[in-house]
């Protein structure tokens, strides 16, 4: 299909809609290819279909699209088309002011919001120069890792469930319940916990999250065991992973991932050691990598992270000092002109801020970075030639949240 | 306002349905009653001389009706024990337990709209549902539910069964062709793709079994499988009866192979643009579907309505030992109660009261706490359930067709069960695997199955 | 704030540095122009003595008179973050080389920084809209795009609009989009 004979456009072309009154197919501007990849995605050849996966499909995790181009049942190429979720973020946090962005940072990762929150106050205290109390720290780190295992226990359950195993995802909720439940206990919200402050954290920890994680710990190990032990040794799921959505780390590098989908590629890069900050350099863990790269390797390292998790977790309580958990720091906060540039690594891989302050109450410019983002741009490498339900388990195994990538 | 008027306002809704029903039904009654008495002797000679029709008409009814409670109940188990394994709660507000829950989505897609999506051939489109359900329901007929209690009995019976299952396929393509979706579309393909190749194993691995058998008609192979349990054919035919349930649970488009639906892939498959009562029946039929195959499966392998143990040998074994300690009465279990007459009817009258009582009496003198009318009610309850035990026990002694059904009835929900457990835990398999297991190992083993049963058969006969 | 990398990103770069290399915490910061960015990106890339191989970030920035791509990068031979900071791109026609041929990953990222502030990435061949609609005319992240929100356009205009409390800074008054004529920021 060229750029002039648009009049021609077919029905299996997903850019065309039903004119309802004359009955036949209009293309919806804009028709002409706006660039070379897209006029070579959309000539459709002999035999194959454009079909479209979303923008509300059971298995895309919120509103993305994929425009797949099939032949029969395998996956040619496709070609993800955001936007569906995007709410100006950026633009809206550069007309508020240093506070008020930080409740703008939450809803972007809705499973994680805490380390959306935490590369924005990173950043504003680098701008401000402000010192962060060592128990604040502390409540960041105890408070973060709690967030990546309720995380990793929603991606794997929500794993199982595009695979088409009903069971699995509502056992992980179990504790994913008792973790929000713990952190709504300090917080006050289940997910858009709006807790991390310039210069700490808002308000202390308290008996309620003490009692509770103090319970859930001493079972957890065990419980998170039992619950991936229903998938991870079935035969079924184990051979529909496997081998699946092939990533060499050379190639992951170079497709900017980051996070447990890098590290199932075998690249031990986590910016919790790569780029230490808060007080992890105190802390003991590791940092579990797998060779083989496929959706079943990114799956299982997600409960070794957990495993680790809750190591971190545990020397948190033990360690945690007492003192103040929020800086002095006057409401209206104006930091000299400058840039910050702050990361975190979170259940995805790397969120990070990038803040350009002006000398006024709000950030200049206000750079979100998200992982799935970069993730979700491998489709591409990952799945043509495998067939759709393929394209399942990989999107599952990267696990996207679809409000960071949109933003 | 007339007095009329106003005492019909005061009434509440289901005031109103009752006065409107019962005038109804007490004419429709008294004319029937009526008609029977004029014309009851002409209609039955007719009747009575064209027996096999009426007999035709008469379980061709009771098939497409047994269908609708067989799915409803599906239904409602799906729903409870998927819940249960996931820890939830499921079904609880409609009925007790949420028993009557399937009944209200039965209403509920009767209520929805009911549209053709624009661009999709009506005329196929309406009748793909149709032709699903319908092929669920023939299968129906040559099911032996119990001795005497069949609609049709066929010799070729199991050739009758796979055929019109067959068809049920025809519809999802119909379905999938006409919906002008892509998914319905690829949701058919896959459905025809996969429901024709397990047709194979699952007819190749019941050859096996017609060698042994020697007829197709499935009555026949219930009788040849009475006795006690180890004349069952799952003992002869074990590797036949894996492949069978394998390849059954492909043909109902259950989990794991429930591609043609998957609904994390294409959306729903063939039934993506079918709403209200149409999505309804593809979901009926696939119901009912869960239930025919577990029913193929028991009457094949596992006995049909026979108990697992004689209870002939049972009874006389007791008849035996009862006068050893001490009991010389004849225990006559086959009870007549035309045979006690009028006292009957003193015995229907005073039973229930007395019983009451009786079991009442128990929990009111050793409860001192306990109020008179909390016993009456749990005596009542008690009787109720004691009486209703020794009924069902008097009729499955009495009656070889209830003993029957209940022997069917409960082997074929424990495979419904199966079908069950199998979609609250396993993930879905991929389409390549699908095929792969189809052709590389079912299809290989049923022919080894047919191979070495038909050897065994040869050397033993000669 | 990592000294070593300092002198030998002044030594390595010292003829396309469009100021001094700056360091502040955990970050170095050094500028060049838009032409030199895949060059000093390979290097930065290949070089043993640097190594930094993760693309952290790709981000537009628009100053209000310029407008700038910013690449943030890690490497396992400095504990810093690197930005690269390509300075001075003609608001009217910002464009700058691509580097995609690098980092493949960085292809949406220049996408973004295409949607929102209309930066040409000269050499991406997917260069087009990823968040807004396809017929979407401007560039919402640019300080001069202005958009009266739908209180104020409709006829209940009195409403509190963000935009017209927080009237951007340093933009012209004719950069003000009206919407119909009427009702626009106060």
């Amino acid at each position: 299909m060229t750029t002039t004979d648009h009049r021609r456009a077919s029905a299996d072309d997903p850019r065309v809609m039903l004119d309802e009154q004359v009955g036949v197919f209009e293309p919806i501007p804009p028709y002409p290819p706006r660039t070379e990849r897209e006029a070579e995605f959309y000539s459709v050849g002999d035999g194959e279909l454009l079909i479209n996966i979303g923008p509300h499909h059971p298995a895309t995790h919120g509103v993305m699209r994929v425009v797949m181009k099939l032949n029969g049942e395998t996956i040619v190429d496709l070609d993800p088309v955001l936007g569906y979720l995007h709410r100006g973020v950026e633009k809206l946090c550069e007309n508020a002011d240093f506070h008020q962005t930080i409740a703008y940072m939450d809803p972007l990762e809705y499973v994680s919001s805490l380390f959306c929150e935490w590369p924005a106050v990173m950043a504003y205290e680098k701008l401000l120069d402000v010192e962060v109390p060592r128990r604040a720290e502390y409540i960041r780190v105890l408070t973060g890792e709690l967030n990546r295992v309720s995380s990793h226990l929603l991606a794997m359950g929500f794993h199982a469930l595009d695979l088409g195993g009903l069971t699995p995802i509502l056992y992980s909720f179990i504790e994913r319940d008792e973790i929000v439940e713990m952190l709504a206990a300090i917080t006050g919200q289940r997910m858009l916990f709006n807790y991390f402050r310039i210069g700490g954290v808002n308000g202390d920890l308290n008996h309620e999250f003490m009692s509770r994680l103090g319970d859930w710990m001493s079972r957890a190990t065990e419980q998170v065991e039992a619950n991936v032990g229903l998938l991870s040794e079935n035969e079924i799921f184990v051979r529909r992973n496997r081998d699946i959505g092939v990533m060499d780390p050379e190639t992951a590098i170079k497709m900017c991932w980051t996070g447990p989908n890098l590290r199932a590629s075998g690249v031990p890069f986590d910016i919790r050691r790569a780029h230490p900050y808060s007080v992890y350099p105190e802390l003991d863990f590791d940092i579990p990598t797998r060779k083989e790269g496929d959706s079943l390797a990114r799956y299982l390292l997600r409960i070794d992270e957990v495993k680790q998790s809750l190591r971190i977790i545990d020397q948190c309580l033990h360690q945690m000092p007492d003192g103040p958990v929020l800086a002095k720091l006057p409401r209206l906060l104006r930091p000299r002109p400058g840039r910050a540039f702050a990361a975190v690594e979170g259940p995805r891989g790397e969120y990070a801020i990038y803040a350009v302050s002006d000398g006024t109450d709000q950030p200049f410019r206000f750079r979100i970075h998200d992982p799935s983002f970069l993730h979700l741009q491998s489709f591409g490498r990952l799945v043509p030639g495998k067939l759709i339900a393929d394209w399942m388990t990989v999107n599952a195994s990267l696990d996207p949240i679809m409000g960071g990538i949109d933003k | 306002m007339t007095a009329v008027a106003r005492a019909w306002g005061r009434l509440t809704l289901p005031g109103k349905v009752v006065f409107t029903l019962v005038p109804i039904l007490a004419v429709l009654t008294a004319s029937l009653i009526a008609l029977i008495v004029l014309f009851g002797g002409a209609a039955l000679d007719i009747l009575n001389a064209n027996l096999g029709v009426v007999r035709f008409v008469a379980a061709a009814t009771v098939i497409l009706v047994i269908t609708i409670p067989i799915a409803f109940l599906n239904i409602y188990l799906e729903m409870k024990i998927i819940a249960l394994m996931n820890l939830r709660v499921g079904p609880d507000r409609v009925g007790p337990w949420g028993t009557a829950l399937s009944v209200v989505h039965g209403l509920k897609v009767l209520m929805k709209e009911d549209f053709t999506p624009s661009g999709a051939d009506s005329v196929v489109f309406t009748w793909a549902p149709v032709v699903t359900y319908a092929a669920a329901v023939l299968t129906l007929v040559v099911l032996p539910f119990a001795p005497g209690l069949y609609a049709q009995d066929f010799n070729i019976g199991l050739l009758f069964f796979f055929a019109m299952g067959g068809l049920g396929v025809v519809g999802l393509l119909m379905g999938g062709w006409a919906s002008f979706n892509k998914y319905s579309l690829l949701g058919g393909l896959r459905s025809a793709a996969q429901i024709i190749s397990y047709e194979i194993p699952l007819t190749l691995s019941v050859v096996g079994l017609l060698i042994l058998a020697g007829t197709m008609s499935l009555n026949t192979i219930v009788v040849q499988q009475d006795g006690w349990f180890a004349n069952w054919y799952v003992f002869r035919q074990p590797l036949a009866f894996v492949i069978f349930f394998i390849a059954a649970t492909a043909e109902a488009n259950r989990t794991p192979f429930d591609l043609t639906e998957a609904d994390s892939e294409i959306v729903a498959g063939f039934a993506t643009e079918y709403s209200g009562m149409r999505f309804g029946f593809f979901f009926f039929a696939e119901y009912v579907n869960v239930f025919i195959l577990s029913a193929l499966t028991v009457v094949l392998f596992l006995g049909g309505w026979n108990a697992p143990f004689e209870i002939d040998p049972l009874l006389d074994w007791i008849g035996g030992i009862l006068p050893g300690l001490g009991i010389t009465t004849p225990v006559t279990i086959a009870l007549d109660p035309g045979g006690l007459g009028l006292p009957l009817l003193f015995l229907l009258l005073l039973v229930p009261p007395l019983g009451t009582l009786l079991f009442a009496a128990p929990f009111f003198l050793l409860r001192s706490s306990m109020r008179w009318w909390v016993a009456l009610i749990i005596g009542f309850l008690l009787f109720n359930v004691v009486a209703g035990g020794l009924v069902m026990a008097w009729a499955y002694v009495s009656f070889e067709a209830v003993a029957g059904l209940l022997w069917f009835l409960g082997k074929t929900f424990f495979f419904v069960f199966v079908f069950v457990w199998m979609r609250g835990t396993l993930p879905r398999v991929r389409i390549d695997q699908l095929m792969g297991f189809a052709w590389k190992w079912l299809l290989p083993a049923s022919l080894l199955n047919l191979f070495v049963t038909a050897l065994a058969v040869v050397v033993v006969g000669s | 704030m990592d000294r070593a990398i300092r002198q030998r990103l002044e030594e390595r770069f010292g003829d396309v540095l469009a100021g001094p290399v700056r360091q502040r915490h955990d970050e170095t910061e050094i500028r060049i122009g838009p032409g030199d960015v895949p060059d000093v990106l390979r290097a930065l890339y290949d070089e043993p003595t640097f190594g930094f191989q993760l693309l952290a970030d790709l981000a537009g920035v628009d100053t209000g008179d310029s407008m700038e791509v910013v690449y943030h990068l890690w490497g396992a031979s400095s504990p810093d973050w690197l930005r690269v900071i390509a300075v001075g791109l003609d608001r009217d026609a910002p464009r700058v080389p691509s580097i995609v041929s690098l980092w493949p990953g960085a292809e949406w990222l220049e996408r973004e920084a295409y949607d929102m502030f209309g930066i040409i990435f000269e050499g991406n061949r997917d260069l087009r809209r990823i968040f807004m609609p396809p017929d979407y005319k401007s560039f919402p992240l640019r300080k001069d795009f202005y958009l009266p929100d739908d209180a104020a356009r409709s006829p209940g205009a009195g409403v509190r609009a963000m935009e017209a409390t927080h009237a951007p800074r340093n933009a012209p008054p004719g950069a003000i989009r009206r919407v119909g004529g009427q009702a626009g920021p106060r």
